[in-house]
């Protein structure tokens, strides 16, 4: 303890230029952000029950607009599946011709909103009715079959119900056009229902984020009030607040990301615990319903966006916290 | 050279810690603050290491003034002061090393001189054995000198000790004070806060007495009986 090692004989002011260069500084900021990294996902790892709480929590927090949204994109499915059953039904004048019939067929086969026509004639009504039970004897007692063509309109997937609504409207003033039978109306409610429900979910995943960023919040809130003496240590040997907090925003990274991954699991769950009724659904409608799953990139996104929410979360709780510090 | 010119603190509360205080302490000279308990001899160090500001006064070191020093300024001006604590202030969860080393890791200092200076400056206060221990495992002095090997380690051009030996035998003192003596000798101005009169009487180095704040006495070494 008595002799004065070599390198503290150099006063305190001496150039330091050769070991304070830019490109030192650059690599020890590097250095200290993989410290930071890695010792706050050890500080997760050290507390398994807390940190698996808190990400659950957030997982499940994100999970809810996910499965929502998987709901909404099925239930929308259904609609168009729905809205291709309901064709609208044109009956002509009583006593038009097969020709005319087939004319106006293919006019109305032409606009941009009819996927395709079917031309039913009198005859293939009549023989629908007599199909019918009660119906067959009724049948018998006319002489004249009275029933007029109709034109089943199949309408084009993905038209709006107000240029369906339209078209309905442009046909009835046909001359040749006795009635139209449409079930545009109720295309209309589900659009409207569908249309809440986007911005249910939209209000609804803008809410559960607010959540997570809250649950990330409090978790640093409270990880930096248990190392309030540390980080007085820090600050009194000169660390800068960035350099203080670095971190903790690492640990809202690390709970962002596997909250995120978990939400991204549970929402594959959800969608494969569907897939089954779905299904059968489906084929109760001709196949022509389908599953419609979460696209891949949104499943990618849900970790990344969860991990900048818990770096917002620990960015904005850090920065307050670090505020009331020496 | 420290500067302190008609420095006031007062407290929230109205507590009066420091009164219009007036001395300079010239570049590489070690002196000591004593006075009783309350006497402002923390309020002082802490006003160099701006962990408080003066509510009234100046205070300049080597002709900077420190109000002059914004908040976002307070980590680098710290970076250039060594700090000892009497109550050592130091990670328990983190290695000798790793304590010792913090001012460099923060100052962006490169790994490989990094541990050639944290392993001079546990060379220097007799810990170069203990570098890979936790300092729990530490004996209270050994803690100590772990806090001023921290503190020195940075070169700081200004050494400030709050009570450095309070904890310590009177041996264990007099090595400690023998160390700050020798940063001194090789240009660091080195300023303790002490009410330690013994001590200090052996060591002959400039006292500075405080009474409520107040300076009351500001004897040179050769003055010290």
């Amino acid at each position: 303890m008595n002799t004065v090692p070599e390198t503290l004989h150099v006063p305190a002011d001496a150039p330091q230029r050769n070991i304070h260069s830019r490109g030192n500084r650059f690599a020890s900021w590097q250095e200290h952000h993989r410290w930071s990294a890695a010792s706050s996902l050890r500080r997760l790892a050290s507390r398994p029950f807390g940190s698996l709480l808190t990400i659950a929590v957030m997982g499940l927090a994100l999970a809810l607009p996910l499965a929502f949204y998987l709901l909404l994109g099925n239930v929308q499915q259904l609609g168009r599946a729905l809205g291709q059953s309901q064709a609208i039904s044109v009956f002509l004048q009583p006593g038009r011709t097969a020709s005319q019939a087939q004319l106006l067929a293919q006019q109305l086969g032409d606009r941009p909103e009819v996927a395709a026509v079917v031309v039913k004639t009198p005859q293939q009504g009549m023989d629908e009715l007599a199909q019918m039970q009660g119906f067959s004897g009724a049948l018998q007692t006319l002489d004249d079959n009275p029933l007029p063509y109709v034109l089943q309109l199949q309408p084009r997937a993905g038209v709006s119900a107000l240029a369906l609504e339209q078209m309905v409207a442009d046909v009835r003033t046909l001359r040749s056009v006795d009635l139209v039978q449409d079930s545009g109306s109720w295309r209309q409610r589900l659009d409207a229902l569908l249309g809440v429900g986007n911005r249910v979910v939209l209000v609804l995943a803008s809410l559960l984020a607010l959540a997570a960023l809250l649950v990330v919040g409090n978790t640093i809130r409270v990880d930096i009030a248990s190392r309030s003496e540390e980080i007085g240590v820090l600050l009194l040997v000169g660390a800068s607040g960035a350099f203080v907090r670095r971190p903790y925003l690492y640990a809202g990274i690390w709970y962002g990301l596997f909250s995120g991954i978990l939400a991204a699991l549970l929402a594959v769950l959800i969608e494969l615990a569907l897939a089954t009724p779905v299904a059968q659904l489906s084929q109760a409608y001709d196949g022509k319903l389908q599953v419609g799953g979460l696209p891949p990139w949104l499943l990618l996104a849900v970790p990344l966006v969860a991990a900048a929410l818990g770096w917002l979360g620990a960015r904005l709780v850090s920065a307050w916290q670090l505020r009331k510090a020496v | 050279m420290i500067h302190f010119d008609q420095v006031s603190k007062r407290y929230e509360g109205g507590h009066e810690a420091l009164s219009q205080l007036s001395f300079e302490v010239p570049t590489g000279e070690m002196a000591f603050v004593t006075g009783h308990s309350g006497a402002g001899k923390s309020t002082l160090l802490k006003l160099l290491g701006l962990i408080e500001r003066p509510s009234h006064g100046v205070i300049s070191v080597d002709g900077r003034s420190l109000a002059k020093i914004r908040h976002s300024g307070i980590p680098k001006w710290r970076r250039h002061v060594g700090m000892v604590f009497q109550d050592h202030r130091l990670l328990l969860d983190r290695s000798v090393f790793a304590n010792v080393e913090l001012p460099l890791a923060i100052g962006g200092i490169a790994r490989a001189e990094r541990a050639r200076r944290v392993r001079a400056a546990l060379e220097k206060v007799g810990l170069l054995a203990y570098e890979r221990q936790l300092p729990a495992t530490l004996s209270t002095g050994e803690q100590q000198r772990v806090g001023i090997a921290r503190a020195i380690v940075a070169r700081p051009a200004l050494l400030i000790a709050d009570e450095p030996t309070g904890n310590l035998d009177p041996q264990l003192a007099v090595e400690i004070m023998g160390l700050f003596g020798e940063f001194q000798q090789v240009g660091t101005t080195v300023l303790i806060a002490s009410h330690d009169l013994p001590l200090i009487k052996r060591m002959k180095k400039r006292v500075i007495v405080l009474d409520h704040g107040r300076l009351v006495a500001d004897l040179a070494a050769q003055e010290v009986l």
